[in-house]
């Protein structure tokens, strides 16, 4: 049997991940059938290097589709804003007008007890925890991007205290620094 | 995005080959097809994703949907030929498990 993971989403205002400092920044309408648009026009200069096939347009998607339907509930009068930074890693500050992620410690709570269920080989509690569903959820959503996002960005993954705003970094091997561990320690 | 009944053999099980993307634009209405088939009969699926070259967490979500339709039935869904990104985005949000890869 493999190690138990369990990581956590995190709230930290003052999080280096917000400095925006020497980012670059566009803003978006809250349209939902162009999600795929917006992370397409945000990647254009991308080097190819930190594209890994389409992995990095399929996580960033995901970022800009939980502003869009979740933040701004699709409101068109709602913006999303995005910082990128492309310079030997992908940062990405995305900001909605929303009222904020109000359900992350209970995301946090089910993802813990979908991977304890994972860790036990329990593949019924697993399959049954296998989607969540909070208070705003549709049969569309399952938690899925939010748990192959905390993996994915391995630089970290923090929410400032509105929750509307989350800050990623993700690092390449090969790069000229080793991925630091996120910044937590400050609330 | 597509998809193509390969086989209905009721004992062999329905193979569906798909292609395209299967994203949140796409992958409710393929899951809704999938799961009323389930109610009215089918138990084993076999899903050939050779031709999907991007998957999201919607995607995976229908996955998740006619798997445990499926496991309600004791069965568990099968599939093959996934590869590149989307087998990378199922690895990451750890629904590799739910699923019976074939060749």
């Amino acid at each position: 049997m493999g190690r138990l993971i369990v990581r956590k989403l995190i709230v930290d205002e003052r999080n280096e991940l917000f400095d925006a400092q020497g980012m670059r920044r566009i803003e978006f309408p809250s349209e939902f059938e162009r999600i795929r648009d917006y992370a397409a026009e945000v990647l254009r200069d991308c080097p190819e290097a930190f594209r890994e096939g389409n992995l990095l347009e399929q996580q960033l998607s995901e970022i800009i589709k939980n502003g869009i339907k979740h933040g701004n509930r699709c409101d068109p009068a709602k913006r999303l804003r995005v910082w990128f930074d492309f310079r030997k890693r992908v940062r990405f500050i995305v900001e909605d007008e929303g009222e904020g992620f109000a359900d992350l410690e209970a995301w946090n709570e089910f993802y813990r007890k979908r991977q304890e269920a994972l860790h036990a080989e329990d593949f019924d509690t697993f399959l049954a925890m296998a989607s969540y569903r909070g208070p705003r959820s549709d049969d569309m959503d399952g938690g899925n991007s939010l748990v192959a996002a905390l993996e994915y960005w391995n630089g970290g993954m923090i929410y400032n205290g509105v929750r509307n705003k989350v800050g990623v970094v993700r690092w390449y091997t090969g790069g000229s620094d080793q991925p630091p561990a996120p910044r937590s320690d400050r609330s | 995005m597509e998809w193509t009944l390969v086989s209905t053999d009721h004992d062999r099980g329905v193979e569906i080959r798909l292609t395209g993307d299967l994203d949140l634009y796409n992958a409710p209405r393929f899951s809704i097809y999938v799961l009323q088939k389930i109610e009215v009969g089918w138990s084993k699926i076999l899903l050939d994703m050779r031709g999907v070259e991007y998957l999201d967490s919607t995607g995976a979500g229908s996955l998740i949907r006619i798997a445990q339709a499926l496991r309600k039935k004791g069965a568990k869904l099968r599939c093959r030929n996934l590869g590149g990104s989307p087998r990378r985005v199922l690895e990451m949000a750890n629904i590799l498990p739910l699923l019976e890869e074939t060749r």
